[in-house]
């Protein structure tokens, strides 16, 4: 690698990080001392007081756990339909498949913030509202997820699945040892759509919740990015988001490697 | 084999889900019978421990009313509240018994039939006379159809902010602000340093930017308002001149900074010294004074004929469809949310302006204001307040407003087109309203 393109990674990188370096300098600012062109980053006396507030405003504890209560469990349900959907499109020949699967694509173009009427009214009907169940419901399918699987199922070569078949494999054989491994990193890229899809996900489960027992981490943030009234309170924002980035971003900083040789080793040995 | 466990698995998990759900029907079945269960929806508009404040509310309430308790909800800001309970009507289900929403949402709320009046229970507890005690400017959005539709709870009005030192330094009276539109613009000359440094003043144009513009308008001696929710009064000669007053501090007396100001930095830029003089509003005066290090003023937003600004905030509601035993309870809940004590306790915390006069005349107020004289001016100017813009379909009818002070800001149009413009949108829509 030349200096050359060392410094344009270094350009994309740094625009890339001072955002969020910016954020973490600005969450220990003194609530008391004004931001100002000459006084961007912490301040004169750097305070962990935004911090206190933060977490006086919201229970960030109780909802970091149902965060990750429903994003991970949207994902281990979407995991498994989408193969067994993938599946089925990709490799049996059935009467209506062809329309089945337009039906299915089509609701990639109905946005789902049109849905949360009817899909209310069913999770009313059911009696789970105000439950986790209920913010996770409506994503267990995923139209993305199965068209991504069956794209990818399709291109494993028959040859494969059919020595499986003379060794005696049954069809759930099959599935798990021919056609998962080689599409585990399309699994990845979905898991990662979906985790920070389900991550960031704010008026559905706000809707559905009406207690700390079953509200994720976008609607404590809302506490800090609503305050429209008055100016913004930029330690206490940034104080906030930290708090809600943080520990994702560390999750990928620890894990990135992984992720990334995933990707890299892709493809069929 | 395979398709008999996962049956068994199929009816293990439907039936773990039916005792959830018949379990979570007998908590609530076993509850003694007198009891009333309120729900309470409530937004977020400021800083500070909100739930906490109205978590200490409810359980004095519910110490003071035996028989009642309130689950307080937490709807994220004022839209998502809106959204919240329009999709909770619409799917079918038991709204909030009582809700804070912004007070212009009026109209809107009537139209879907969401809400109900509270005539009866007013009239019962003194009509007139219980009502005068409440700040009138913040009563001019809650009349509809011969009906008073909500209370005021969590109120604020534009305030112009001003630094006493600048003033000093510049040879102005430090005691009083700019008492009308020319004195303003006066004074922001005298403040505004030639070298950039210091602008003399900034208003924000965007976010709510038709807010900050009734300002002008009021001060002027009218209102953008009409005289029934299916009209408005964009294009008036008084809005026409208000805008081009607004339009002339950046491009004629280049005492602003031009384009749109953007409403969160305000403070910022004040209590950094980079303008000796904003509009904000009243709310945020707690936390100007926790940054500023120098002497903070606090007047009145002008226009041509002097004082004037818009009220601001959300009111409590009574929802539509709820269980007819319930009504009494809110009812309840609702005075006391609105009380002199509550209004108080709440203003002095958050920087709302209380909604009673007799708020001011409490121990707790008398003592806060004592030590913070700053937080009285707000309440003394509610006589120059006047009604905020609200209409039908009011989200699109202040957007167009908003959008023709933008324009004419940012020198894309003048104020008496784009007004025109605004004018003729608003009547387009609003045409299919009968009154």
């Amino acid at each position: 690698m030349d200096a050359a393109w060392v410094l344009v990674l270094a350009v994309v990188a740094l625009g890339w990080a001072v955002p969020l370096l910016w954020a973490i300098a600005v969450s220990v600012h003194s609530p008391d001392e004004p931001i100002s062109a000459a006084n961007l980053w912490w301040g004169s006396h750097p305070t962990l007081a935004n911090y206190t507030q933060a977490f006086q405003i919201a229970p960030f504890a109780q909802y970091y756990v149902n965060t990750i209560v429903i994003v991970f469990g949207i994902l281990a349900v979407q995991l498994v339909t989408i193969s067994l959907a993938g599946y089925a499109f990709a490799r049996y020949r059935f009467r209506g498949e062809n329309l089945l699967f337009f039906v299915i694509l089509l609701q990639l173009m109905v946005p789902s913030s049109a849905l949360i009427v009817p899909n209310y009214s069913t999770i009313r009907q059911l009696h789970l509202f105000d439950t986790l169940v209920a913010v996770m419901l409506p994503y267990f399918g995923s139209a993305f997820g199965v068209f991504l699987m069956r794209q990818t199922f399709k291109t494993v070569p028959r040859d494969l699945d059919d020595a499986a078949r003379v060794d005696g494999a049954n069809w759930f054989q099959t599935l798990r040892h021919v056609y998962i491994p080689p599409a585990r990193p399309a699994m990845i890229a979905f898991a990662l759509s979906s985790i920070s899809f389900h991550w960031n996900d704010f008026l559905w489960p706000l809707v559905v919740t009406n207690s700390a027992a079953s509200r994720p981490l976008t609607v404590g943030l809302a506490v800090f990015t609503q305050l429209g009234e008055i100016g913004a309170q930029w330690p206490l924002v940034t104080a906030g988001t930290v708090i809600v980035v943080g520990p994702l971003l560390l999750l990928f900083l620890v894990f990135q490697r992984q992720f990334i040789d995933s990707f890299l080793h892709s493809g069929l040995k | 084999m395979e398709s008999a466990r996962w049956r068994r698995l199929l009816v293990a998990s439907a039936t773990t889900a039916l005792v959830v759900t018949l379990s979570a029907c007998g908590a609530g079945a076993t509850a003694t019978p007198s009891s009333v269960a309120l729900t309470f929806y409530y937004p977020v508009a400021v800083p500070g421990p909100i739930t906490q404040l109205i978590d200490g509310y409810i359980s004095k309430f519910e110490q003071q009313n035996p028989g009642i308790t309130v689950k307080p909800v937490l709807s994220g800001g004022y839209p998502d509240t809106l959204t919240k309970i329009e999709t909770t009507i619409k799917g079918g289900g038991t709204p909030p018994d009582v809700a804070v929403m912004l007070s212009t949402d009026l109209y809107s709320l009537v139209d879907s039939n969401a809400i109900q009046p509270l005539d009866s229970q007013i009239a019962a507890a003194g009509g007139d006379t219980y009502l005068s005690d409440f700040y009138p400017a913040f009563l001019a959005n809650s009349r509809y159809q011969g009906h008073i539709w909500s209370l005021p709870f969590q109120r604020s009005t534009p305030v112009l902010f001003y630094n006493k030192d600048m003033f000093t330094a510049a040879g102005l009276d430090p005691s009083t602000g700019p008492a009308n539109y020319q004195e303003m613009v006066s004074d922001a000359q005298k403040l505004t340093k030639p070298d950039g440094s210091t602008y003399g003043i900034e208003i924000s144009s965007d976010g709510i930017p038709y807010w900050l513009f009734q300002s002008f308008v009021i001060g002027g001696g009218s209102n953008v308002v009409g005289s029934a929710p299916n009209q408005v009064n964009f294009d008036t000669p008084q809005a026409i001149q208000a805008l081009q007053d607004f339009a002339d501090l950046s491009a004629k007396y280049h005492v602003m900074p031009s384009g749109i100001l953007q409403w969160a930095n305000m403070p910022n830029d004040f209590v950094a010294g980079k303008a000796a003089m904003i509009w904000h509003s009243s709310g945020s005066l707690a936390n100007i004074l926790k940054q500023a290090k120098f002497n903070v003023g606090v007047s009145y937003t002008v226009g041509e004929n002097g004082y004037g600004a818009p009220t601001g905030g959300g009111n409590l509601y009574m929802l539509k469809g709820i269980p007819a035993s319930h009504q009494a309870a809110a009812w309840k809940f609702i005075q006391f949310m609105s009380s002199t004590d509550t209004q108080a306790d709440w203003s002095i915390n958050t920087g709302y302006i209380a909604a009673r006069q007799s708020s001011y005349q409490t121990a707790a107020m008398k003592a806060y204001i004592a030590k913070t004289p700053q937080a009285a001016v707000a309440p003394a100017g509610l006589q120059y307040a006047k009604a905020e813009l609200a209409a039908h379909d009011n989200a699109q009818i202040q957007k167009f407003l908003g959008d023709a002070v933008q324009a004419v800001l940012t020198g894309k149009s003048t104020p008496s087109a784009a007004l025109a413009t605004a004018q003729q949108q608003a009547t387009q829509l609003l045409s299919t309203f009968k009154n």
